[in-house]
């Protein structure tokens, strides 16, 4: 009941359009003064609170160091070097905006912004050499989804956060510990990868049924030129894979290096932009890092409101009493997120309901880490589908193309994402594999 | 003017913040290396016998270890949550705060003026609560004496962020308000916005890739 | 109509500060007859580690048991005398400072910050870890050993020839792990419960350090109890003290004997010589740090103990 109630007006304020964190948090107020004897002061003590915790301190770090190198440039090289690889095989200028949108997965952690930088160069040169409008935006804007799920991942930062520090129970009663940053950095690299290759499996099969131009063979000579001017770019994820991994920094210490990496990159060796613009891009990242943030204290605050009310107990005894069980839990999962991710952003999401499904979900014994990586999925997938896609709105934008048409033109790639998510949630070994092999748990 | 002039100093305020939060944690990453380097060196040193290479290491181990940098953590936090709560207030002049937009959209006329008045109002109520809230926070924390851990400062003003900063984000909210009310204009941030895909594009026009 | 005492407390409720809590919530719930109720709030449920004092000056909780080292920044400096290396030697020294009337003037000086301070509370003498052997001061050069935020257990590492590196406890086994830190302080619980022994080669058992808690309630709700049921709350609390550090004590022995079965770890205990380097390597830590926690309260501990270190 309470639960309902307090949805009810989380849901009334949101439809009005006011910005998701002001709308948890007057959620919170209204709920506060209306229903609960909660003291206020209590709620005045997470607004402080709430965001000081050196890991969240990654989120701006990475949002700097993707602002730095994404540009028009850097996705010019990695282009560049996609197309060279690729270009020969059916349907290659397609198949290389899939590569291209991975290799710039690795650098930028903006979906929307890749679906714009790969997309604005590559869908008018598709359709000059021939290929119909559809298909180009059909395959950028699915593949630019891989910039949550290819490390790194804001919205990795944003579930470890939200679930670091809840103390769980797995189905034995045994205490189950959350999954930290550089385990869900590790167990991303797989399953991107692996989309990747589907995606691309689907564009290479569409070229092919449809007879679409392919590209001469690319000399290596050129394939290592290309190679050579994009490797400064891709260095940025060698950077923090191997910094992590290697236990040279902690995951906040490996944002911060990348920053100073990609200013350094981005400044001196490929000089896309100038010292003057420095502060530019220090503003922009300052801005969206504190929106972020600012979604953070008040989904902390709105999280304490349910733990105070003993919500997700009561949805996780609820869930189990019911018998769910574990496979029927994870599908009721996707179906919720799915639907949430039709109106929401990411971020947004997964600081909501991560509370709430995560508690439920160790208890089910699903691993922490392995339920992450099945989240990111879902939203990146919400990023693409309608109403409220961002990826969409962008390749709609480039292409001048309407939303229903590019919808429409997208549903072969969707569809294989959906594929994969499937496959994804019920063989944790996907995401799971890598960081076990690497000794990580 | 005096607008014109809050507006830069909000920017500023929130750019140098990020610069000077990546600078220090770089430079305390930078810190742990020469220290570890030196162990090394005196490690190398004590196996292998050279007594002269010693004492340099050492010497140099020491002046290195000496700079404590473990109040590093803490100020990037701070310097964060300073640069979180101001940006929070430069999102909403330039419309950064992503909402559910989608009913809105669909409405039309005075319908859609009503709602998005009452979103924007909403904006205004929770940020002026949160600067009251917060001011009464920061005068208990004031009078308790607390100061953090590692840096040593006093609370309140750490916590002083958070009323500064709504108090801020209230007015941007009204700003914003008015401006709706009287222009009919709303800030909306590009968030595929990408710099340098002009010339790109002239590129390619050229036959670069064909 | 029951007085309600919310307990909220940061660990899980099998340990033994958990274990305690529930204890206390027994006594005091049978001593009054149900006058009072006491809920108990694990795994900061309510508040976190950073937020709960604040929580409980503001009246949002009534009792705590936070550990020593937090009431340093709340303005009390003395307790960081309890972080002092080989300032005490084992639990007979440890009565007789917590027991006895240096205990009760410490927390006697947390009145001021609008606390009562009634209990302490142990969670054990720390065991110091690493990839490596550390018996003697030379094992430490150039390691980076994790502490929590304390000018002198930043200082006792440094004076060890370690670099001292902040981090919070959920980000420790990862890094011991990756090695972004080499090694670690802790009770043999602590160290046990959170796996640690999975990724340190190699400990020694030094007794250096302690880690404690202070049961506190908020002085406003204290002192506004009536007289009768204050007393069988203090009752309550000291049988609730002696039951929980009875199980601190057998939780660090049978955590050290289950790390030792475990051979994932080498356990050394610290010779004679060994310790007096240890002592002598640390000497600089009280003469830098006296300015801190005050060189007469120093002087009075060492006079109790009869102590020479
Ligand atoms: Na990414
Ligand atoms: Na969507």
């Amino acid at each position: 009941m309470t639960a309902l109630l307090i949805f009810a007006i989380l849901a009334i304020l949101l439809v009005t359009g006011m910005p998701v964190s002001i709308a948890l948090g007057l959620t919170v107020f209204a709920f506060l003064f209306g229903f609960t004897g909660i003291p206020m002061d209590s709620i005045a003590l997470k607004l402080f609170t709430g965001i000081e915790k050196f890991e969240i301190m990654a989120i701006p770090f990475f949002i700097l160091a993707g602002n730095f190198l994404t540009h028009g440039g850097v996705a010019k090289r990695m282009i560049r070097f996609a197309t060279s690889m690729v270009g020969h095989w059916y349907g290659g200028m397609g198949l290389a905006s899939v590569l291209a949108c991975a290799l710039f997965a690795a650098i930028s952690g903006s979906s929307p912004a890749t679906v714009m930088a790969v997309g604005s160069i590559l869908i008018p040169a598709m359709v000059r050499q021939g290929y119909p409008p559809q298909f180009g935006v059909g395959a950028v804007a699915t593949a630019g989804g891989l910039g949550i799920l290819i490390p790194p991942s804001i919205v990795m930062v944003m579930y470890a956060v939200a679930t670091s520090g809840m103390v769980v129970t797995g189905p034995n009663g045994e205490q189950v510990m959350s999954a930290s940053i550089g385990t869900l950095f590790m167990a991303g690299v797989v399953p991107g990868l692996m989309l990747a290759t589907m995606l691309g499996a689907t564009t290479t099969y569409r070229a092919w049924k449809n007879d679409y131009p392919r590209m001469p063979r690319a000399p290596w000579s050129e394939r290592i030129k290309a190679f050579r001017e994009s490797v400064w770019g891709l260095m940025l994820i060698v950077i923090i894979m191997g910094g992590i991994y290697g236990g040279i920094f902690t995951p906040t210490e490996a944002a911060a290096v990348s920053a100073v990496y990609a200013f350094v990159i981005a400044v001196w060796v490929y000089k896309d932009i100038t010292l003057r613009e420095v502060p530019k891009v220090l503003l922009a990242s300052a801005a969206m890092s504190a929106m972020l943030l600012y979604i953070i204290t008040n989904a902390v605050m709105f999280a304490f409101i349910l733990t105070s009310e003993q919500i997700p107990q009561m949805l996780s005894s609820w869930i189990v009493d019911f018998g769910f069980g574990k496979i029927g839990f994870l599908l009721m999962v996707n179906v919720i997120l799915l639907m949430i991710g039709m109106v929401m952003e990411p971020s947004a999401i997964v600081l909501i309901m991560a509370p709430i499904l995560y508690p439920v979900a160790v208890k089910l014994g699903v691993d922490p880490v392995h339920f992450g990586i099945m989240l990111v999925v879902n939203m990146e997938i919400g990023l693409c589908t309608p109403p409220v896609g961002l990826n969409l709105y962008v390749a709609s934008a480039l292409s001048k193309l309407g939303l229903t048409e590019v919808t429409r033109a997208s549903w072969p790639w969707l569809l294989t994402a959906l594929c994969f998510l499937a496959a994804l949630t019920y063989v944790p070994e996907i995401s799971l594999a890598l960081p076990r092999f690497l000794g990580l748990n | 003017m005096t607008l014109r002039i809050l507006d830069r100093l909000e920017e500023i305020l929130i750019s140098v913040l990020m610069a000077v939060a990546v600078a220090l944690i770089f430079v305390a990453v930078l810190h742990r290396f020469s220290i570890g380097f030196a162990a090394d060196i005196v490690g190398f040193a004590r196996t292998n016998d050279m007594p002269a290479l010693m004492d340099f290491a050492r010497s140099f181990f020491k002046t290195v270890n000496a700079i404590k940098l473990t109040w590093a953590q803490e100020a990037c936090i701070y310097l964060f949550v300073w640069m979180a709560k101001f940006g929070a207030a430069y999102g909403v002049r330039v419309g950064i705060h992503v909402g559910v937009d989608i009913l809105v959209e669909r409405l039309t006329g005075a319908a859609r003026r009503l709602v998005t008045i009452v979103a924007m109002s909403g904006g205004v109520l929770f940020t002026a609560i949160i600067a009251w809230i917060g001011s009464d926070f920061v005068y208990h924390v004031a009078k308790g004496g607390q100061t953090s851990p590692d840096l040593e400062i006093q609370m309140w003003i750490v916590y002083l962020a958070v009323p500064l900063g709504s108090a801020l984000m209230c007015f941007r909210f009204v700003q914003a308000l008015w401006l709706y009310v009287t222009t009919g204009f709303i800030a909306h941030h590009d968030h595929g916005a990408v710099e340098g895909l002009e010339e790109e594009a002239e590129d390619l026009s050229k036959g670069a890739h064909a | 109509e029951p007085v309600v005492i919310k307990f909220s407390h940061v660990v899980a409720p099998d340990t033994p500060k958990g274990k305690g809590a529930e204890k206390f919530k027994e006594l005091a719930e049978k001593y009054t007859d149900g006058a009072v109720k006491v809920e108990v709030y694990p795994n900061s449920q309510l508040y976190k580690d950073k937020e709960e004092l604040e929580a409980l000056q503001l009246g949002a909780v009534q009792m705590l048991a936070p550990s020593l080292a937090k009431f340093g920044p709340l303005g009390v400096q003395q307790f960081e005398i309890f972080d002092l290396p080989f300032l005490m030697n084992g639990y007979d020294d440890l009565r007789k400072i917590t027991d006895g009337e240096i205990g009760k003037s410490l927390l006697s000086k947390l009145e001021d910050k609008g606390i009562t301070g009634l209990a302490y509370w142990d969670n054990g003498f720390k065991v110091m870890s690493a990839n490596s052997p550390l018996h003697t001061p030379d094992d430490f050069l150039g390691l980076k050993m994790r502490i929590q935020s304390s000018k002198i257990l930043e200082a006792q590492m440094q004076a060890l020839g370690a670099v001292p590196q902040v981090m919070a406890f959920s980000e420790v086994y990862q890094a011991l792990q990756t090695g972004v830190v080499d090694g670690t302080e802790n009770p043999p619980s602590n160290m046990y419960t959170q796996k640690m022994h999975e990724v340190q080669k190699h400990a020694t058992i030094s007794n250096h350090g302690y880690l404690g808690y202070a049961v506190i309630v908020n002085k406003a709700f204290w002192d506004g109890l009536d007289p009768a049921i204050r007393e069988k709350l203090s009752q309550a609390m000291a049988e609730s003290t002696e039951y929980a550090n009875s199980i601190a004590k057998q939780e660090n022995e049978a955590a050290l004997a289950a790390m030792k079965a475990a051979g994932t770890t080498e356990f050394h205990e610290l010779t004679e010589d060994e310790r007096a380097e240890w002592v002598e390597a640390l000497k600089p830590v009280y003469e830098e740090m006296s300015g801190r926690v005050g060189a007469d309260l120093i002087e009075q501990v060492r006079t109790t103990l009869g102590s020479t270190n």
